[in-house]
């Protein structure tokens, strides 16, 4: 008996064909972006009058949206660090040890993420004008972490469970201390996650937009709010310029992460 | 231009504060990453030069494309003060920000008119203007003074140019005459459901309901009539534009065929060859719009952009790029055949031929009818 | 038995985590709840005395019912039907034999790399006036004048669905890849039609990720206010619209207080039920991989 009965006939065609409409309905907004970015109308819609870079040209001048870039940037570099650092140690906690209340944490742990980010949004600028804090780029930062940190712990904790005790007991009866046992051990084994987590939250914190809109210093744009403040004013070719240049960084920038993972988990191996 | 020795120490003493903030983000950024160095150098000079940077916020769009053109960077160029750009998409917007922001953050703006001058007063934002530093004020048309002054016996603002909210058609679907016709009228007419456009802006949409019902706008006597307008307008509307880019562009691409717009906008797509009319029904809104120096901005250096922006020559260059008249007195200064054709311009220089908004009547109501207006934009 | 440092250490590495989430999160619920109970003055300005004027209002506003109803309305069909387009193509990919499996796996994983703004904002070049769907069929001679997709609550819910459909094949995925596939092979031989082996035996058991996919989809269309903000007309509004305005716009902080804790304590007690049944957990499972 194969598998292969419950994969032909009839209703299998079927689901293979509405699969791949799914795939299509995932992407081909997403591809009309990139082709309308190379169409030369001052309109940002059909029909296409010709192919030009004119609105790649016209972006790199665009002050405010490299402004936005740089922000985001910042914002999403150091989120990134700060974040997965906090997150890799909870997870080593959460899979390493065994204390009471760990299912509490796990909870608490979890929640930025089922809590609604317009909900965050307003707790976290109340707390702030609570203690009559201006709203700087730090805000931004801590608000980031806050949202990213499930994730990392989810994604680290799922890949230090595949990394066996045994090595580090080894090293240990070998004479290392629990720093070298980490160093040397555990660290290039948990390598691959922890360029993961990185670049998870990189892509959280340089995408967030629902709860950034409430948090961003008054005057300041980030990647995203800026595409919506242009939005606002029309749609124009430049902003599918921008979504393209985007997507080439974020969709690019994780295949090569993903690329050097699988390098370093084959060199630790 | 020169700059007395006072403001140069209060540039040091601001230069020394903004450098001991820059060490310590300095050291959180390098704790933070090797990788972002090359970025926040870039950063740091624009925080160091804080000082010799003016702070802007316009309607964006083809006027602010003009203002900067005209009078920015000629301005830049002759000073070396650089003028960092905001843009807003109605006055609300930038009302909320100043007031959550600290002072100083937001400095000159080009605010619509004497009911919204009335609220930064109202807020104490508004600044003290020493006339002495804008000679060319003398050029700006008495009419267009007076009313600022009536809410603050001191200037915080220069008039600048003023328009229209007047209605656009297209052409193609309206003609002139029927638009002539109907006036007003278009703006509920169900034969163009879905095709119809206006501003989101509570202002705007009552003072259309206003005249729609026969009423006049600065005393809305039955006002239960004119929200019912309100209403009917919008069960018609495709969709409330919130920039004049974003009505540009609706009106451009066909989406609307008719929508209450604004005088400027209309002129530059005409310019650009869109079929589209405008009409100035009896009691279009008119306004006056000023640059706005805000309280805490540094005041030489503000003060020295508007005189700059009110030189005739530069005035006259942007409300050619920007296609509203300029606030110069033209039984003073000679305006161009170009800006006299422009729709709203008044030869006369006291603009008794415009109506205008009553800022107390509407700044008197502003908040309740903001809530209501808003809870109609949503459907309620 | 465990010294005294071994059971201090796990509470170590967690507390830059835990305090951080502490400060930034529970506290400022607390401060929200707090704030929900103060009276409002002017944009901006509240005073800090007890009413419970905010909460008044809301329960007796149509209004914010309307919105309320609309919210829960709207993400339920969003969820639903992200549930109907997800699972077959979860299934389909989990039992395929195709040999490139993994890009079929990557390309669910691509969008969460892709800008949530620029994804959603792309729909506007499919529905728009001149957007790929009407410029086609006008074309085509099927219609003359372009149809009003755009700035409707279709539309909201069209994004809506593109932004949330990976989290539910996600999660439907990972709960079959997970099913033995010895079951299904005896449900087989013990004559079972394909049909019936994939009604006995594959649905009950994947029907936890669909649960977990429902929720997640549910919870996060509820919480936006992007999306309708984009690709919606004023009155698409959704309940985090209003939150937006009344706190960005009116400065009406007591009373986006109240709101986001109406939205907070309506979304709980979903996830409290859920979690009841199913266990949090499992939520996240999809992404965990």
């Amino acid at each position: 008996m194969s598998l292969d009965t419950s994969t032909s006939g009839f209703g299998w065609r079927a689901v293979q064909v509405f699969t791949v409409l799914v795939y299509i309905f995932m992407f081909a907004p997403i591809l009309v972006v990139i082709v309308l970015s190379f169409n030369a109308s001052q309109f940002g819609g059909f029909p296409m009058t010709g192919f030009s870079l004119h609105w790649y040209a016209k972006l790199m001048q665009n002050d405010s949206v490299l402004r936005a870039f740089q922000t985001s940037l910042w914002v999403a570099v150091v989120t990134s660090i700060v974040c997965s650092v906090m997150g890799i140690l909870a997870a080593v906690a959460l899979v390493r040890y065994e204390f009471p209340g760990k299912e509490w944490v796990n909870t608490i742990l979890i929640a930025p993420a089922l809590v609604p980010e317009t909900v965050l949004g307003v707790g976290l600028l109340l707390l702030i004008r609570f203690a009559h804090q201006p709203r700087t780029l730090w805000l931004l930062v801590l608000g980031h972490i806050m949202l990213a940190l499930p994730y990392v712990v989810l994604v680290v904790q799922a890949r230090l469970i595949g990394v066996k005790r045994v090595y580090e007991e080894a090293a240990m009866s070998l004479g290392a201390n629990r720093l070298q046992t980490f160093r040397e051990i555990t660290l290039p084994l948990i390598m691959p996650a922890i360029v993961a987590s990185l670049l998870l939250v990189f892509t959280i914190s340089f995408d967030n937009i629902t709860a950034s809109m409430f948090w961003r210093p008054s005057g300041v744009e980030t990647m995203p709010t800026e595409i919506l403040s242009m939005l606002k004013i029309s749609i124009s070719p430049e902003i599918n310029a921008l979504g393209t240049l985007m997507i080439v960084v974020t969709v690019g920038l994780p295949l090569l992460g993903g690329g050097l993972a699988r390098y370093l988990a084959g060199s630790a191996r | 231009m020169k700059i007395s020795t006072t403001k140069r120490l209060e540039r040091l003493t601001e230069r020394y504060l903004n450098g001991g903030m820059d060490r310590r983000t300095l050291l959180g950024l390098a704790a933070a990453a090797g990788a972002t160095a090359g970025l926040s150098m870039r950063w740091m000079p624009q925080a160091l030069a804080a000082v010799t940077e003016v702070r802007f916020d316009g309607w964006g769009g083809v006027v602010q494309e003009a203002i900067d053109k005209y009078a920015f960077q000629p301005y830049t160029a002759k000073t070396g003060i650089k003028v960092t750009q905001g843009t807003f998409g109605d006055e609300n917007e930038i009302i909320t920000k100043v007031k959550t922001a600290n002072p100083g953050e937001y400095q000159v703006i080009h605010s619509s008119g004497v009911e919204y001058y009335k609220r930064y007063v109202d807020g104490g934002f508004n600044s003290e203007i020493n006339e002495a530093n804008i000679p060319n004020l003398k050029n700006v048309m008495q009419a267009m003074i007076d009313p600022f002054l009536k809410i603050a016996p001191k200037l915080s603002c220069a008039p600048y140019d003023y328009g229209t909210t007047g209605i656009a058609y297209n052409t193609t679907v309206i003609s002139d005459a029927e638009a002539k016709e109907k006036g007003v009228a278009l703006l509920t007419d169900p034969k163009y459901k879905g095709k119809i456009g206006g501003y989101a802006d509570m202002e705007t949409r009552l003072w259309y309901a206003a005249l729609g019902t026969g009423q006049n706008p600065n005393d809305i006597k039955d006002l239960d009539a004119a929200w019912a307008k309100v209403r009917d307008n919008r069960d018609l509307v495709k969709k409330y534009w919130s920039s004049g880019a974003e009505l540009m562009d609706l009106l451009a691409k066909g989406e609307i065929v008719v929508s209450d717009a604004w005088s400027g906008r209309v002129a530059a797509l005409q310019q650009q060859g869109s079929p589209i009319g405008y009409l100035d029904p009896p009691g279009s809104f008119a306004w006056m719009e000023d640059m706005l120096i805000l309280k805490g901005s540094p005041m030489t250096e503000c003060e020295e952009l508007v005189n700059f922006m009110l030189d005739p020559a530069t005035a006259i260059a942007v409300a050619e790029g920007q296609n509203y008249p300029p606030s110069l007195d033209p039984t003073k200064v000679k305006l161009t055949e170009k800006i006299e054709k422009l729709p709203a311009f008044d030869p006369s220089g006291t603009m008794k031929s415009l109506t205008f908004a009553d800022a107390v009547y509407w700044g008197d109501h502003n908040d309740e009818w903001t809530k209501q207006w808003d809870r109609i934009s949503k459907g309620g | 038995m465990l010294s005294a440092a071994d059971r201090r250490r796990p509470w170590l590495l967690l507390a830059p985590s835990l305090i951080t989430l502490f400060v930034l999160m529970i506290l400022p619920i607390a401060i929200m709840t707090m704030f929900s109970f103060y009276e409002f003055v002017t944009a901006g300005v509240e005073k800090q005395v007890f009413t419970t004027q905010n909460w008044h209002d809301f329960l007796t506003d149509p209004f914010y019912h309307m919105f309320l109803w609309k919210t829960v309305r709207v993400s339920a069909i969003t969820a639903i039907l992200c549930a109907f387009m997800g699972y077959p193509a979860a299934y389909c990919i989990a039992m395929t034999t195709y040999k490139h499996k993994w890009v079929l796996l990557l390309l669910l994983i691509v969008p969460f790399w892709i800008s949530f703004t620029i994804r959603t904002f792309s729909w506007i070049h499919i529905l728009g006036e001149q957007g790929v769907i009407n410029v086609t069929l006008m074309k085509l001679g099927i219609i003359s004048e372009p149809m009003p997709m755009l700035y409707t609550e279709g539309a909201v819910i069209m994004g809506m669905i593109h932004f949330l459909l990976p989290y539910m094949i996600l999660n439907v995925y990972v709960a079959i890849e997970g099913i033995d596939r010895n079951l299904i092979s005896a449900a087989r031989t013990l004559g079972c039609t394909a049909w019936q082996a994939f009604y006995e035996v594959v649905l009950p058991l994947s029907l936890p990720g669909l649960m977990a996919g429902l929720l997640l989809c549910f919870v996060l269309a509820a919480g936006s206010y992007v999306t309708p903000q984009i690709l919606g007309s004023t009155r698409d509004a959704l309940f985090g619209n209003i939150i937006f305005d009344t706190i960005m716009s009116e400065l009406n902080w007591p009373m986006g207080s109240t709101l986001s804790l109406v939205l907070l304590i309506l979304l709980g007690a979903v996830a409290a039920i859920y979690s009841r049944y199913m266990g949090l957990s499992r939520v996240f499972k999809g992404l965990g991989g």
